[in-house]
């Protein structure tokens, strides 16, 4: 049922434990007596805070708090899992996860390879990611005057006819105990702010989205030319209202950071996820060490990056995180893994484990998602020896279906490459291709390489994610 | 392990005057409690077996406080930190601007809507997910021996939920769902296809619900993909419900809400009893429905659902309304009339309400066809079953372009081959002016809290462009 200790933002996430280390510890040391081969606790307590503000005014600000925590139990070679908000059940749920491990391993076949887990150091720490400015002080006036520069620079046109504002903020405690000695709290910051212009010409109506946040408190918000980006967002959703439909077929394609970000993150970040590999459901299976782009093509995932929406100290099995090099030169050198999948493969473990919050369990997931840069200067010399394509800019998002390797995304706005010279303004502009393919055709980059606005990745569970790179360009890809 | 404990709905409705009783004692007049707690059982597949079985449940309370037209709200875990939540929604009310004739909905009486329940799936336990989602992965190599699934699961749940108000309104009630979703895929000679197909209801599934059989079909159908010229711009294509749905979903129900059409942020904005679709075309939301996914006797404020018909015969004649969109847009001077329509929709105990759709119906006066029919009627063109990107449509314009691999190609009436890639683009508002023919079979598709769409498969004779990979 609902529980029975709610987060309090007057701790500071320190030292304030909501688990009780001696009984949880007692649990799992009763659990593995009684069969398991390996259980944990992981704990998230939440504290948010998003606002929107419409044309100005206040619509809705929602303060919140959020506690969760789930058990995971390994026997017999499988998982049972249990998650709850009745912090104070925990203890009394260890054995009926641990029955539901045993019922699934019953029924597994004796080909079924039993899952085993990686081994990995046991710690026992806190770390925490202390910002500057602690989001939890913050008074929503505050909020919303920053919400208020981002309406009024993005305002100010007949047709615009609003303008949306977001604000979201969150601080992050996590507290994991396992039965291998694991014990760990770390706790970090997450700030956001976001606005949405639409645009209306008759019965033309169009929108654009602008973003910017990342893992940090209010210093990072504070960070940012908000006039400028509500101004790039006006200017650009009165650009749709003139653009033109994008033209259909395959074309060479230059992209902005952003979208070079999404591009990464479906067309590779997504089949690099080794619990969809050992599935069978990725297009890289069996193809690590293999050449599988351009040689200009390197790709890592740094949940380190400290400022990237992406980024946390310790994945959600314990591990410290660490950056991974997914292509080097082209070659696929490392999958994203978690403890199950890095002993599957025999691989290292590279902390890849994370979950939406207390109340789901670990996968495979990536954090902060790049290309390195290149060689090109700028984008003029991206496009000067473009004859006919597109240079698109912005995401509206992107899918990808790992198994056929095939995969979507959208620009918010775009332009036709001419001659060499960037022209007439686009709109509805969405790309798609295969992975194996897009990666070899990938034949520009400029040096410049850093995270774009911050993201969200949906795989059953929603977390959030840093992408970005370099402006790159593409031979060949298929514009619709 | 128990799915629902018997007296979930009683703590929950405890909890709730609890915290109205603090709200009370604080001398809070106008205040709106929802709870909710639901209770789950899941198991995952992966890789051809099952992967893992988990459960558990989740829950909290929201409180809505009002005062002089101003609102403010919080969320909480604990009846214990009720004040802390209720100051917090008292100060966020207090820095709101006021809208002028905003006050909470009043008690009306509702009628039960039946189906939403069923016993048998409470009495549910792990065991019985576990033989079903082995009865999956079996009837899936049955089917056909190279197909495996992939990714998927099947699960159960029990939704306890509650609304108190200041104005009288006191209502609870238990709601139960059982799923399926599968990714289906059959990998040979250096070629993987796959489908993913799903299917969810508010009573128990006996059998191995026939989606899992489709995603085995589309699996293959898909398979050994033909080239065709790919000069072809324009083209007529028909786009199955589960293909349909997730477009649909993205724009139209935004466009039909109230407060959008008022902002001038729909593609249907001042076109109120004016023609917006083919005139044998009807758009209807309607929570009522006996089992509907998204029914409910009471909205996410608690007033009465109803049927609300929002497009007949082509003309845009409704839209959705809460009650405070209602009250904002005749506030700020936009529209001279509005009430609530019962579409009051939040996600959980999370969020406030916002004006939203429940089922949502496309439906024709003209005869409807089944599969065949609509390969006849189409003659040339394209079969789409699912789509990349769906989410990627823009619901402002209803401008879209997508991606699909699960699309066959149509010539004289028949299906000819399966197409690897293609790029799907056009725009929903447009696309559905003229020239659309239903199918007889509507499979539901979407969100329990977010609306679901009664959409069947749809022929879209004009304003689609493909373009084949």
């Amino acid at each position: 049922m609902v529980i029975a200790k709610s987060p309090d933002s007057d701790i500071t996430g320190r030292s304030h434990r909501y688990l009780d280390v001696d009984k949880i510890n007692k649990s799992l040391d009763k659990v593995t007596s009684n069969g398991a081969s390996y259980a944990e606790v992981r704990l998230v307590a939440y504290t948010d805070y998003s606002v929107a503000m419409r044309d100005g005014k206040l619509e809705r600000a929602i303060p919140g708090q959020e506690i969760g925590a789930t058990i995971r139990v390994l026997a017999d070679g499988a998982w049972g899992v249990h998650s709850t908000t009745d912090i104070a059940s925990l203890e009394q749920q260890m054995n009926p996860t641990l029955k539901l491990a045993q019922s699934v391993a019953a029924r597994r076949s004796p080909k079924d390879r039993p899952i085993k887990l990686a081994e990995v150091p046991i710690i026992e720490d806190s770390i925490h990611w202390t910002p500057k400015k602690d989001v939890r002080n913050t008074e929503l006036s505050e909020r919303l005057e920053h919400m208020k520069l981002l309406n009024s620079s993005a305002s100010g046109h007949d047709n615009i006819v609003s303008v949306t504002c977001g604000w979201h903020d969150e601080n992050i405690h996590t507290e994991f105990l396992s039965s291998e000695g694991m014990n760990r709290t770390w706790s970090f910051q997450r700030s956001l702010i976001n606005g949405m212009v639409t645009a209306r010409d008759g019965s033309e109506v169009v929108s654009y989205r602008t973003r910017f946040g990342g893992e940090g408190g209010l210093e990072l918000i504070e960070s940012c030319d908000i006039n400028e980006l509500g101004n790039n967002a006006k200017v650009s959703a009165l650009r749709l209202l003139k653009a033109k439909r994008a033209p259909s077929g395959k074309m060479p394609l230059v992209a902005d950071r952003d979208l070079t970000g999404v591009y990464i993150h479906e067309a590779l970040g997504h089949p690099c996820e080794a619990d969809l590999v050992a599935a069978g459901d990725s297009c890289l299976d069996g193809k690590l060490g293999q050449k599988i782009g351009s040689d200009i093509v390197t790709v890592i995932d740094d949940p380190k990056i400290r400022g990237g929406y992406g980024a946390h100290p310790i994945d959600d099995e314990g591990l410290d995180t660490t950056e991974k090099c997914l292509i080097k030169n082209g070659i696929l050198t490392e999958y994203l893994n978690h403890r199950e999948t890095a002993e599957h493969f025999g691989i290292k473990p590279n902390a890849g484990a994370r979950a939406q919050d207390g109340l789901h369990h670990p996968l495979v997931r990536m954090s902060n998602t790049l290309i390195h840069g290149g060689t090109h200067a700028d984008l003029d010399e991206l496009v000067e020896d473009i004859e006919y394509g597109v240079y698109a800019c912005g995401s509206r998002g992107g899918q990808v279906d790992t198994g056929r390797g095939s995969f979507q995304f959208a620009a918010q706005e775009a332009w036709l490459i001419e001659n060499g010279e960037i022209t007439s303004p686009l709109k509805d502009v969405s790309v798609s291709g295969l992975t194996l393919q897009i990666l070899k055709d990938v034949d520009g980059l400029t040096k410049d390489s850093r995270l774009a606005a911050p993201g969200f990745c949906g795989k059953g569970q929603t977390v959030p994610v840093g992408d970005g790179g370099p402006i790159m360009r593409i031979s060949e890809a298929l514009v619709g | 392990m128990i799915l629902l404990p018997n007296d979930a709905l009683d703590r929950l409705q405890d909890g709730c005057k609890s915290i109205a009783d603090r709200c009370n004692s604080l001398g809070i007049t106008s205040w709106e409690i929802v709870a909710s707690q639901s209770y789950g059982h899941q198991i995952d597949i992966e890789g051809g077996k099952i992967s893992l079985a988990a459960g558990g449940g989740e829950g909290g309370y929201g409180i809505r406080i009002l005062e002089d037209g101003k609102f403010g709200f919080a969320y909480l875990v604990d009846v214990n930190s009720a004040d802390k939540a209720i100051n917090s929604a008292l100060s966020i009310a207090r820095m709101s601007p006021s809208i002028d004739g905003f006050v909470l909905p009043y008690e009306q009486s509702a009628k039960q809507v039946s189906g939403l329940y069923d016993k048998s799936i409470i009495e549910m336990d792990s065991e019985d997910l576990l033989t079903q989602a082995d009865a999956i992965i079996s009837e899936v190599a049955s089917l056909d021996k190279r197909a495996i699934v992939t990714g998927g699961g099947i699960g159960v749940s029990a939704n306890a939920s509650s609304i108190l108000t200041s104005e009288g309104i006191e209502s609870g009630g238990i709601t139960t769902s059982h799923g399926v979703g599968v990714q289906v895929s059959i990998e040979e000679d250096e070629q993987l296809t796959s489908s993913w197909q799903s299917n969810s209801s508010r009573s128990k599934l006996i059998q191995v619900p026939n989606c899992v059989s489709r995603a085995v079909d589309w699996a293959k159908l898909t398979r050994d993909p033909i080239k065709i010229d790919s000069s072809l711009d324009e083209s007529p294509v028909l786009m199955t419900s589960e293909g349909f749905s997730p477009l649909f979903s993205v724009v139209v129900p935004n466009a039909i809400r109230g407060d959008k059409l008022a902002r001038a942020e729909s593609f249907w904005s001042g076109k109120m009893n004016q023609s917006v679709i083919a005139k044998d075309l009807n758009l209807v939301d309607d929570a009522t429905i006996v089992g509907g996914r998204s029914s409910g006797s009471r909205d996410g404020e608690g007033v009465p659902t109803r049927c609300n018909s929002l497009i007949k015969s082509g003309k845009l004649v409704g839209s959705l309304w809460s009650t405070r969109d209602a009250a904002q847009q005749i506030a700020e001077g936009r529209i001279d009339i509005a009430k609530t329509t019962g579409s009051a929709i939040r996600s959980g105990h999370q969020s406030p309400p916002i004006s939203g759709c429940s089922n949502l119906f496309l439906t024709s006066s003209n005869k409807s066809y089944d599969l065949d029919g609509l390969l006849q009627e189409m003659n040339e063109g394209y079969v789409v079953n699912s789509v990349m990107g769906a989410h990627t449509a823009n619901p402002t314009s209803g401008d879209f372009s997508v991606t699909t691999s699960s699309i066959l190609r149509v010539e004289n009436g028949e299906i000819i081959g399966s197409i690897k890639q293609a790029g799907l683009s056009g725009n929903m508002a447009k696309a559905l002016t003229e020239g659309v023919i239903l199918g007889d079979n509507v499979r539901p598709q979407g969100s329990y809290s977010s609306g679901t769409m009664y959409v069947p498969n749809v022929l879209i004779s004009q304003g689609l462009r493909v373009n084949p990979a």
